[in-house]
């Protein structure tokens, strides 16, 4: 019997069977980047600056994301604006340094820094992989209503 | 001593102490707020509130004092609850403030919140929110974070005593506030920062700026009084975001003067010289350390060459590192010229080679907390030295001691006077109470005092001083810095020294600026080298140089103008020189117009160094900031200079090195306050109208002049007058609020008149050391002055 | 590639007969050498006389690293270990600090770790059959592990909102719970129909769980797809039996654990012997090899899919049934939610501090293992009781395995160090950490 299955290659065949099969069977692939794969809410993508809807900026500078940050990626100047309020003066986030773990959106009493779900994005020169005050506030101007929509959607779990 | 149990660990304890202070001295942690070594005890916060067996209900650790066979429990579920309840009060109406407070990461509310509250809260209801009163330049204040632990009030009237802050309402209503709209003026204000446990009292000059995580901490000692406090400065990426103080109870106890604590706020004032400069046919440009350094070299070589060393001249700060002193006077000595001189605020120095080897206070400054009576002559101490000031209120408070000033101002004190003279003439108020101290134990004067003693006839307030000094059985005579720059300064020392010997007292001696001990003993003097010996080339003191009109000067730190007491004098001299160098932190108006070449050095921030405080306490420092611009270290640009000049003994690697060199000169300096000088000759006084100057508190150094935020201040606003009594005014036709014109050594101003009844008759105060008296005379000298 | 340097001759002194053996630099930069693995091959002719793995190219220090951050600020860097097993090797570092600090965890989160340790235990597993296969040369099983790699990856993606680097465990739980609704396909496509489009979603229309059950009722098929393909297959059993063959005795001997002892029929589970989390309230078996070869460790982890499945599928329905939190209530060790942090004063007080400086950790030492993919992944810590472990020590399983490279591979031929790389199944971010 084990000869006979030696001889007629059958664990081959079956094996064919199983390739075969699929050969004809539907492609379960999305054709990037016309499509995409699903994306979940609480994607961790590029950091973001978000703003009050008056277009007052959140950031308070209370710098615990600073402080939090296990990659040392964040780097924060601060100072007492002319209305008196706790503002940055500076806001840089290094993402050759980040290791985008969430923890500075966990931190932010002011939900000021999150991370969205933008994921492509390149740099062409090092300091472009920087992300100044107004980059991430840039990125937080167009991406507001997806970014408030995530936080909303997300809220019951955090 | 009694025994008591805390935590079923047995400890022996002074009778009469209180549960926390045995507790802390047996290293167990006792949560608090309101409970502060120093201050009284309010036991208002209810924090520290532990279990007592067979007491009914838990007690405050810090009001309850301890007794034989206590047994304490700090953590049993009894006190925990208790912990835990009084943390949830306290937070009800704390706002949500974390994120945006200064004090997050080093706030005792947190800490205790964390150790000790419940990590959830239960508080539903609206939070109550304070009103925040303008304290000044100095303190931000967000009164809605406070917990009334009254701790800077009781530091306002205990310590720094001056009841600004208080606590009025009670109840919700209670809050801490001025009592009236004003600012918090006193010289202390700044320790209400750091005494605060929440984010109530915060720094203004700090304000948002860092987070204690960021900061790394370096020690370093304070340079602007010769109490030498020590100090923390807290540095993030270089550059230092504040100071504060260091522990240390022989010297500062945990306190340090609004001087110390803001003037790194000039660290970086836009002033500050970044690279060396050099004049080019009268135009300042930029330049290099290898080109000014030569030029700087060549130049007072030249002079040095063609018209002998004897024309050049140095003038230091007070504030230099004894290092910096040293190298300077080896500097100079090594080309051959004894013009060196720090004393710029004194004018008479006819006993300068009688003099003890530096105006030491004569006792520890922790001594001054135990006198009986202490007689302050020419001393505005409460400005001068408030740390100092601080102690005597000590000494006043819990001693009863009996503090008498003999002053040309009636200066306000935090301490009572028992008896006070107030004249421009202290000599004379000083003959008086020899005169009766000679009566009561029936000694004789020396023959040199006697021209002194003639037709001096005690008046009561003298007699009271004598007899007070006499029966006090610890007693000091403090010489402050208005007697060190006043005309007749040797005979004042002469009479002091004199009062002291037949009263049984100490003398001490109230150096100007943060190292006087430091250049005495460095030899930065015309008359002496390093630890006191003879020098070998004399010199001229620079009131003498700046008379003779030297060829070159070499300046160490200052701005000749503000920082030397005859203004007019010393900006001709250097104006006429031939070769000017000043090594300086800060460009200014006056060393633009005298210098030809201007070195960059360092703040005491930025260097390594040392200061000898007044009790000869010899304390070493480190650079703790990073350098401004090109700027170096002074004793590097010294040890260069010596270099490019060809001398010896230059080669020192670091200021360690230097150290050492000067410990084995300086040797056992013979510490004494006495010298024994023989007065020749009296110095007769002008008659007319003087003008006294002191040096108001935040102008005593170039750095201190330019810290923003001290300037701001009261004591730096009000400085900036021109006052007399009614009775002087009157004389002259002048009224106060009028326009009036000083002349003086040639120089002239204009200045409003304020009335000011602490004054004598036939004087004018006109502070020395800022801007608008520059280009005028000195203290104690005559005066003209019109209506405008 | 490799790379052969033949031991020089002497000029003038050649001697045909002075034959020396051949040494073989296999990696760094080898496609079968699984990351960064450098092996020093000393060969005579075909056959490996010596095996000599070089460690440390993929070195970041994450033990040193520990000592200056506080607990939590290193969790996201244990994901970077075996960054093929994540979330397991989170679970030793909070299994660890949760020892040292005795803290409870809620019994929901217990189950949703286990869970996702099992879903780990696939990824880890799907990576590996795929990988090797392909090292032996077999390429649809790549093709076919990374199609249910996917699925899983939404999973970790849903929960954590990353597809690898999760950081979803915390001590005293996990950050948040399972989420309601499954991210879905959007419809819009000039590609896929919109019925096309209905059909890829129609597994995410429900809830995560619902989404995994999806996949605990296919996966087991696609197993036996695998066998199908693999099992009987000549070639693969050519390349695999007898290759590699590790002893039980030798297998204790060397510290190897995981599929690695098992396959040399030590029946030793952590899940089983020291059960953590909920292990020990689930039903499940342990598989164990005979000869202690590449196939026997084959069908040992062929095994475990079944197992993991199975394990999966009893954590559903508990945690179906089971509301609950998944975080500890200790808010002196666990951040409080953000909407307690942002209107009470406590809890955002606790959220500062445990931000800023993170928990203090008592005074000692512990050491937390657990049954990880690959073997017994620990971490050690000593604490002297800052809110910094004074040191911490990863004992990962691909070390100990490694180091038995040499003795599975002298005397086979050269082509079976590739089967053996993949059947000891080795990753270098745990190996060099």
């Amino acid at each position: 019997m084990q000869l006979l299955k030696s001889l007629t290659l059958k664990e081959l065949r079956s094996g064919l069977g199983v390739t075969g099969r699929y050969f004809f069977r539907k492609k379960i692939t999305v054709q990037y980047p016309e499509e995409r794969a699903p994306q979940s809410p609480r994607f961790r993508g590029l950091h973001a600056q978000r703003r009050y809807p008056n277009g007052e900026e959140r950031c308070i500078a209370c710098k615990l994301c600073e402080v939090v940050c296990p990659a040392l990626a964040i780097t924060i100047e601060s100072e007492q604006r002319e209305d008196g309020s706790r503002r940055t003066t500076r806001y840089d986030i290094d993402l050759t340094k980040c290791i985008f773990c969430g923890f500075c959106e966990e931190a932010c009493p002011v939900d000021a820094i999150v991370e969205t779900r933008v994921y492509e994005y390149h740099g062409e020169q090092r300091g472009d992989l920087l992300m100044t005050k107004e980059k991430l506030l840039a990125v937080g101007d167009t991406h507001e209503a997806q970014i408030a929509a995530d936080r909303a959607e997300d809220a019951k779990y955090r | 001593m009694v025994n008591i149990e805390i935590n079923g660990k047995v400890i022996e304890t002074r009778d009469g102490v209180t549960l926390i202070e045995a507790a802390d001295s047996a290293g167990i942690t006792i949560p608090r707020f309101c409970y502060h070594s120093k201050l009284s005890i309010a036991a208002s916060c209810r924090m520290c509130l532990v279990e007592v067996e067979k007491a009914p209900k838990p007690l405050p650790a810090c009001a309850t004092p301890v007794s034989e066979g206590m047994k304490v429990h700090t953590r049993s579920p009894k006190a925990i609850a208790a912990q835990r309840s009084v943390m949830e009060f306290l937070l009800i109406n704390h706002p949500l403030d974390c994120p945006i407070c200064d004090q997050g990461g080093e706030c005792d509310l947190q800490e205790m919140a964390m150790g000790y509250g419940s990590g959830i809260s239960r508080y539903t209801e609206g939070k109550r929110v304070v009103h925040n009163p303008d304290l000044g330049a100095l303190i931000a204040t967000d009164m809605t974070r406070c917990i009334h632990c009254t701790r800077c009030v009781r530091f306002g009237q205990e310590v720094a005593g001056m009841m600004e802050l208080g606590a009025p309402g009670r109840g919700e209503h209670m809050h801490i506030g001025t009592y009236m709209e004003g600012t918090v003026d006193s010289e202390l204000s700044g320790n209400v920062i750091d005494l605060c446990p929440v984010g109530a009292l915060t720094s203004k000059p700090y304000r948002y700026t860092a987070r204690p995580w960021e900061l790394r901490s370096y020690h370093s000692i304070s340079p602007h009084d010769c109490v030498g406090s020590n100090i923390r400065v807290d540095v993030r990426n270089g550059k230092a975001m504040r100071v504060v103080p260091r522990e240390n109870e022989t010297v500062n106890e945990t306190w340090i003067a609004d001087r110390d604590r803001y003037s790194y706020t000039a660290n970086d004032h836009p002033e500050r010289l970044t690279q060396p400069m050099i004049r080019e046919e009268g135009e300042w440009i930029a330049s290099d350390w290898d080109t000014a350094l030569t030029r700087a070299a060549e130049g007072l070589k030249a002079i040095a060459e063609r018209d002998g060393a004897e024309q050049l001249g140095a003038l230091a700060s007070y504030s230099a590192t004894t290092e910096e002193f040293y190298l300077l006077q080896k500097l100079m000595r090594g080309i051959g010229s004894g013009n060196i001189d720090h004393r710029l605020r004194q004018v008479d120095f006819r006993d300068q080679a009688e003099q003890p080897a530096y105006p030491a206070l004569g006792q520890a400054i922790q001594d001054l907390e135990l006198l009986d009576a202490v007689l302050l002559i020419g001393s505005n101490i409460r400005k001068d030295q408030p740390l100092l000031a601080q102690r005597l209120r000590k000494a006043s408070r819990n001693n009863g001691a009996q503090i008498m000033a003999i002053n040309a101002v009636d200066y306000d004190f935090t301490f009572p006077l028992a008896q006070k003279c107030i004249t421009t003439d202290l000599g004379a108020e000083l003959s008086g109470v020899l005169k009766a101290l000679l009566t009561l134990t029936g000694d004789s004067a020396p023959d040199s005092l006697q021209p002194l003693l003639t037709g001096v006839e005690p008046s009561e307030a003298q007699q009271n001083i004598a007899e007070t000094l006499k029966a006090a059985p610890q007693a000091t005579v403090l010489l402050g810095n208005t007697a060190a720059s006043y005309p007749a300064r040797a005979e004042l020392q002469a009479l002091a020294n004199l009062i002291a010997e037949l009263a049984g007292a100490r003398v001490g001696l109230l150096a100007e600026g943060g190292n006087s001990a430091g250049a005495w003993l460095a030899g930065c003097l015309p008359h002496r080298e390093a630890g006191g010996r003879a020098a070998t080339v004399s010199g001229m003191d620079w009131r003498a140089m700046v008379k003779a009109g030297l060829k070159g000067y070499l300046s160490l730190g200052i701005e000749p103008e503000l920082d030397c007491i005859e203004s007019a004098a010393v900006t001709k001299a250097m104006e006429q020189a031939e070769f000017v160098v000043a090594l300086t932190a800060y460009t200014g108006e006056g060393l633009m117009a005298q210098a030809d070449v201007l070195l960059p050095i360092g703040t005491f921030l930025e260097t390594a160094g040392s200061f000898i405080n007044t009790e000869g306490h010899w304390q070493s420092f480190g650079g703790v900031a990073r350098a401004a611009g090109e700027s170096r270290p002074a004793w590097k640009v010294l040890r260069v200079l010596g270099n490019l000049l060809d001398l010896n003994g230059f080669a020192y690697t670091s200021a360690e090195t230097i150290r050492t060199e000067m410990e084995g000169l300086f040797g056992d300096v013979p510490i004494g306050n006495r010298s024994e000088w023989t007065m020749s000759e009296p110095t007769k006084l002008h008659q007319g109208l003087l003008r006294i100057a002191d040096v108001p508190i935040y102008a005593v150094d170039p750095m201190v002049r330019r810290a923003m935020p001290l300037q701001a201040t009261a004591d730096a606003l009000l400085a900036v007058r021109l006052s007399a009594n009614s009775r002087t005014l009157e004389k002259y036709g002048l009224a106060d609020g009028d326009q009036a014109t000083v002349s003086q050594d040639g120089g002239e101003a204009t200045f409003i008149v304020a009335v000011d009844e602490r004054l004598p008759d036939n004087a004018v105060y006109l502070p020395a050391g800022i801007s608008e008296t520059r280009g005028l005379g000195g203290s104690f000298s005559p005066i003209q002055l019109a209506k405008a | 590639m490799i790379t052969a340097t033949r031991n020089r001759r002497r000029k003038g002194r050649a001697k045909l007969s002075e034959i020396r053996n051949f040494t073989l630099n296999f990696g760094p930069q080898h496609p079968a050498a699984h990351g960064v693995l450098r092996l020093v091959l000393e060969m005579d002719g075909e056959v490996i006389v010596r095996a000599d793995p070089h460690i440390g190219l993929l070195h970041r220090a994450t033990e040193k690293l520990a000592e200056s951050k506080h607990y939590v600020q290193s969790l996201p860097y244990m994901d970077r270990l075996d960054y093929v097993s994540m979330m397991c090797n989170e679970h030793a570092f909070v299994l660890a600090t949760e020892k040292m600090l005795g803290l409870e965890v809620p019994i929901r989160a217990q189950y949703i770790r286990v869970m996702f340790d099992e879903i780990t235990r696939i990824l880890n597993h799907l990576l590996w059959i795929g990988a090797h296969a392909l090292d032996v040369g077999a390429m649809t099983m790549f093709i076919y592990a990374f199609r249910e790699r996917e699925d899983l990856m939404d999973c970790y993606e849903a929960v954590s909102g990353a597809r690898l680097h999760a950081a979803y465990y915390r001590p005293g739980g996990v950050y948040r719970d399972l989420p309601d609704k499954m991210p879905q396909f959007r419809g819009d496509s000039k590609w896929h129909s919109a019925d096309e489009m209905k059909a890829l979603n129609e597994n995410r229309e429900g809830s995560l769980l619902d989404f995994i059950e999806d996949f605990t009722n296919r996966f087991p098929g696609y197993v036996d797809e695998y066998e199908t393909l693999l099992t009987d297959n000549r070639i693969w059993k050519q390349r695999l039996v007898d290759v590699g063959v590790m002893s039980a005795e030798r297998a204790l001997q060397m510290g190897l654990t995981g599929p690695m002892l098992r396959g040399s029929g030590v029946e030793w589970d952590l899940r089983k012997k020291q059960p953590y989390a909920v292990y020990d309230k689930l039903d499940f078996d342990i598989p164990v090899g005979t000869n202690g070869d590449s196939y026997d460790r084959y069908l040992v982890r062929i095994e475990e899919f079944r197992q993991s499945n199975r394990i999966i599928r009893q954590c559903i329905n508990w945690l179906r049934n089971n509301p609950g939190p998944v975080m500890s209530a200790d808010h002196k060790v666990t951040a409080p939610s953000r909407t307690e942090m942002k209107e009470e004063m406590e809890a955002l007080i606790h959220h500062f501090k445990l931000v800023s400086e993170g928990f203090s950790m008592p005074e000692g030492e512990a050491y937390a293992a657990v049954e990880h993919p690959k073997g017994e992944f620990g971490i050690y810590f000593v604490s002297d009781g800052a809110n910094k472990p004074y040191r911490m020590k990863i004992r990962a399983p691909g070390f100990a395995h490694l180091a038995a490279m040499d003795e599975m591979v002298r005397g086979h031929m050269l082509a079976d160090v590739v089967t053996v790389i993949g059947t000891q199944d080795i990753v270098f971010g745990e190996v060099d950490r």
